[in-house]
């Protein structure tokens, strides 16, 4: 049987791990989730790149971001915890069907944007904020992970840059598409309350009221999430005034 | 393609800021309920939100950028000094990045940046200004218009100015304390205070100071808020029946009340550029909102007008170096550009004509001067 703490837990993490073990539960759910689409997605990718290095690359990435579901299914072990994951769920069934759509146009730099900038742009800040506050391992896992997402980010930024040198009106266009399709869903998946019934993801009723109890809130990592992304945005050289319309269009 | 000059700024108020976020949301959205807006705006990284095309009655043009700092109303405080100046630093990058051969550090930025410009991001063609000097030059104006208009004798007023140390204050206590009967200088740091009043008794003027408005005897029939008031109610006790009160903190928070029902307040330190300004996305009426067209902070218009003029330099930087004749060199670049005062207003609307009505009709109003002739002479 797999012990119920962390032996390396503080006496204060076990205390407060095992009091808040259900919102940790889909905390890691949600993770879990987001990282076994993001495999999904980067399979899907091999199959479109012609670059026998684009297609061992994006495998790859694939096999990394298994990884990452697992070791947060083993995070969730530790605290005694079955974390279950749904791809099939609502929003990230939404998202793996607008990848797909890039995929079906066989739109590498498409796919690039959806995965790099908007998911992982998610993935990096969200982590990281639950990274701080998570007790033990566990915060050490989520802030492992969200530093090996942004290390991806990195690497696919060079490519972005280089395309949108090529025309940047039609590139900026691309995004913004690619935007009002992935991130309303993403805005729709971040917001304060879950105002269109359950997300199939969390295992009971929605965890986003219960985050102050493990000092997260809804409202910060919706926050951190947009303002990742808007650098992200920024980097690539998109010019700001453009991008702040595009959030402040969001739905909330 | 790169701009002239660059404004930094940011809301002053949440409902400003509510007003913004619904014009870049667009009118077929539902505007975003305050509580949204309160989580999201924090989080918005400093970025340019619209460009800003301004034209001189003397033909020449220029295009800007607005970037929004976005340091949230309620953040204004000592609390979040260190937060803030990374935000200012954050803006001021932007304005790197447009190209922006000026920036002028509007609000709050000014204050926060005055004593730290080292800590601006550098590039070899971008300079910064507080744009303190012109703000300086309006809130002259703006109380010898306002003694003007009201009848007063500016010879034989004391004169108080709260939040005196600062570059604004300072400034403003250099070129009007040769002109009033008694100055009373008020700041928190009592050195700085002491500094200032010495500077201002060599000059032979009369001079008190001290760091509580509770400690000056006289009271002031002209009184300068160079900050804001962080406790507005005190001021009354300060001030004589009929005061001219000019409020050119910020955020501005003073306003005609029952506390002050004599008082003669106005909203110091704005200019209107007479040559026009058009936003693109067109934010006007909500990041100049005001009861007249094209009014402007001084600190802004600073940036403007040396944009105009073609000379790109750090014209108002640090702390306590504005004096009387760098005053007039900066009214003497804007007034070139058709850059002057403000029709005087607070916060229930204009004033002019309802104080020309007052004095018209005892008889005072001769000759009245335009706001030219203030520019021309602003320290006669």
């Amino acid at each position: 049987m797999e012990p119920l703490l962390d032996v390396n837990a503080s006496p204060m993490a076990c205390s407060s791990l095992s009091s808040s073990a259900p919102i940790w539960q889909d905390i890691l759910a949600q993770a879990m989730t987001g990282e076994l689409l993001a495999a999904m997605n980067y399979a899907s990718l091999s199959e479109i790149c012609d670059d026998p290095a684009e297609v061992a690359d994006a495998l790859e990435h694939a096999e990394g971001e298994r990884g990452h579901a697992a070791s947060f299914a083993a995070e969730g072990r530790k605290i005694g915890l079955e974390v279950l994951h749904n791809v099939d769920a609502k929003h990230w069934k939404r998202l793996r069907e607008a990848f797909l759509r890039s995929i079906a146009q066989r739109d590498f730099i498409a796919c690039l944007i959806v995965q790099e900038i908007m998911l992982e742009s998610f993935a990096v800040a969200s982590y990281s904020r639950v990274g701080r506050v998570a007790p033990g391992t566990l915060g050490q896992t989520f802030a492992r992970i969200a530093a090996e997402e942004e290390d991806h980010v990195d690497h696919a930024m060079s490519i972005l840059r280089a395309e949108r040198a090529l025309d940047a009106q039609r590139f900026d266009d691309k995004v913004h598409r690619l935007h009002l399709d992935v991130m309303t869903t993403l805005a729709q998946m971040l917001a304060k309350e879950c105002k269109d019934g359950h997300c199939e993801v969390c295992h009971a009723s929605c965890v986003k009221p219960s985050l102050f109890d493990v000092r997260l809130s809804a409202a910060e990592l919706r926050g951190a999430s947009l303002r990742q992304y808007l650098k992200t945005l920024d980097m690539l050289g998109i010019p700001g005034e453009r991008t702040l319309e595009w959030v402040t269009q969001l739905p909330v | 393609m790169d701009v002239d000059f660059a404004l930094i700024g940011h809301q002053e108020s949440w409902r400003t800021a509510a007003e913004l976020l619904a014009v870049l949301r667009g009118p077929q959205r539902t505007a975003l309920p305050d509580d949204e807006i309160k989580d999201i705006l924090p989080w918005i990284p400093p970025r340019a939100v619209c460009h800003v095309d301004i034209r001189s009655t003397a033909g020449a043009k220029a295009r800007g950028v607005y970037i929004d700092s976005f340091i949230p109303p309620d953040r204004l405080d000592a609390a979040y000094v260190h937060e803030n100046i990374a935000r200012v630093r954050g803006a001021a990058a932007c304005a790197i990045k447009a190209g922006a051969k000026i920036v002028s550090l509007g609000g709050f930025s000014s204050i926060l940046i005055e004593g730290n410009v080292d800590q601006l991001p550098q590039r070899r063609d971008t300079v910064f200004t507080t744009g303190n000097t012109l703000t300086v030059a309006f809130i002259v104006q703006g109380i010898r218009r306002m003694c003007y208009l009201a009848g007063r004798n500016l010879r034989t007023s004391t004169l108080l100015i709260v939040g005196a140390t600062g570059d604004v204050g300072s400034g403003c206590a250099r070129c009007l304390a040769p002109f009033v009967k008694h100055v009373l200088l008020s700041a928190r740091n009592q050195e700085r205070l002491r500094k200032l009043a010495a500077e201002l008794k060599c000059g032979g003027m009369q001079v008190d100071m001290a760091t509580h408005l509770q400690q000056f005897s006289s009271a002031a029939d002209i009184v300068l808020c160079a900050a804001s008031l962080p406790a507005p109610s005190l001021l009354p006790y300060r001030i004589s029946s009929g005061a001219i009160v000019c409020d050119a903190g910020y955020p501005k928070n003073l306003c005609p009340n029952a506390d002050m029902p004599d008082a003669r307040i106005f909203f110091g330190g704005l200019g209107q550029i007479t040559g026009g300004m058009k936003f693109a996305p067109d934010l006007d009426g909500i990041l100049n909102r005001h009861p007249f067209p094209d009014v402007v902070h001084g600190c802004l218009l600073e940036g403007m007008a040396l944009a105009l003029e073609g000379r790109f330099e750090p014209f108002s930087q640090g702390r306590g170096f504005i004096t009387p004749e760098r005053v007039e060199a900066m009214e003497s670049i804007a007034a070139r550009h058709g850059i002057y005062l403000a029709p005087l207003f607070n916060a229930d609307g204009p004033l002019e004509d309802a104080l020309h009505r007052q004095t018209a009709g005892r008889g005072v109003v001769v000759g009245e001067p335009t706001r030219e002739d203030f520019a021309a002479s602003p320290l006669a």
